[in-house]
């Protein structure tokens, strides 16, 4: 099934990203039309398909979540730069 | 009983995460699982790293007091079955909560209190609910190139199925009905032609033929459902899009829509 993943779309173009996940993920071929994500913002990504452009305490907030998430599985997380 | 269990899940979870779009990266063991047809360790090891599809089973499991692989419980989280009707309403919010990963938990909150505890933690209205709570611009401003993008997405994510017209090979040709985004709703679009992937070396698909009707995933032919599942999933999946448009009804009334 698709989870919901948060993280930063790296590069953007023609309203397709490479967005790099929290989870430690990538993908490189997100549509973010929809919501018409620029490159450096933080977005919420279900399959193939960005649905929100987050905000950056929102963003943060998530990142400590797969903080959590992920220490308990001994990796770190990646991503949102000033937290 | 487990093993075929094992081997339903497996099926169901192959594509997305053939995809990229959850799970771990153990998609040449799942392959392998399902082609071999054993649910041998490996295949369990890997079906238990998905970050929402296992604890979903742990909840319907833990609730029924079933072990996680029982036949019945992946069934009851894919196609729909009498299971979800015992996993409590104040259960499933907690587990939403505690266990389901990257969710906004204010969110879920409002999902949950507009829908008075009636949501059931069937996939197709976790992923229908997901929209809905999204912060995609709903309602009228979708613009139509939008709502069919947000469709087939929501299309593709849900397990749906389809009657097998014709087998060719690696590829069927079914019908189905998909859902589509219509004035900021869900709905179920008339029947139309597609053409799914299938493994021919998955049981029971070397003995696929016309008529029969398949679960979908992401374009991918899962299983070949009993008459009994093809009931559940109609009836399941109808509820499910009550459930989702009666939220989608109380967001347009919050923004002046309704």
């Amino acid at each position: 099934m698709c989870v919901t993943r948060a993280g930063k779309a790296v590069s953007v173009s023609n309203g397709r990203a490479r967005v790099e996940f929290f989870d430690g993920m990538a993908l490189d071929d997100v549509d973010v039309s929809v919501v018409g994500a620029k490159k450096g913002e933080f977005v919420e990504v279900f399959g193939n398909l960005a649905l929100s452009v987050l905000s950056t305490a929102d963003a943060r907030a998530r990142k400590r979540a797969w903080r959590e998430v992920r220490k308990a599985a001994g990796v770190q997380a990646t991503g949102v730069a000033g937290s | 009983m487990k093993e075929s269990g094992v081997l339903f899940h497996a099926k169901h979870a192959f594509m997305p995460n053939l995809l990229g779009y959850c799970g771990p990266d153990e998609r040449g063991r799942i392959q392998r699982g399902l082609e071999e047809g054993k649910s041998g360790e490996d295949l369990v090891n890997a079906l238990q790293k998905f970050e929402a599809a296992y604890p979903f089973l742990k909840l319907i499991a833990k609730s029924t007091r079933r072990d996680v692989f029982d036949y019945s419980v992946p069934e009851a989280y894919w196609i729909g079955n009498g299971l979800l009707g015992k996993v409590s309403g104040p259960d499933f919010y907690a587990f939403s909560h505690h266990d389901l990963k990257g969710r906004d938990s204010r969110v879920l909150k409002d999902l949950f209190r507009k829908l008075d505890g009636a949501a059931p933690p069937h996939h197709s209205f976790y992923v229908m609910s997901t929209y809905a709570t999204s912060a995609v611009p709903d309602g009228p401003s979708l613009s139509n190139e939008s709502a069919k993008k947000v469709g087939e997405l929501v299309d593709n994510c849900r397990i749906s199925w389809g009657r097998v017209k014709r087998v060719q090979k690696g590829e069927l040709q079914v019908e189905s009905r998909p859902i589509v985004v219509e004035d900021g709703r869900l709905e179920l679009a008339p029947l139309k032609l597609k053409t799914v992937r299938y493994n021919r070396d998955v049981r029971p698909f070397g003995a696929v033929s016309p008529g029969d009707v398949v679960s979908l995933h992401w374009d991918y032919a899962c299983d070949i459902l009993t008459s009994r599942q093809l009931g559940n999933i109609s009836r399941y999946t109808a509820a499910d899009l009550a459930l989702v448009n009666r939220f989608l009804s109380f967001k347009a009334g919050e923004r002046g829509e309704g």
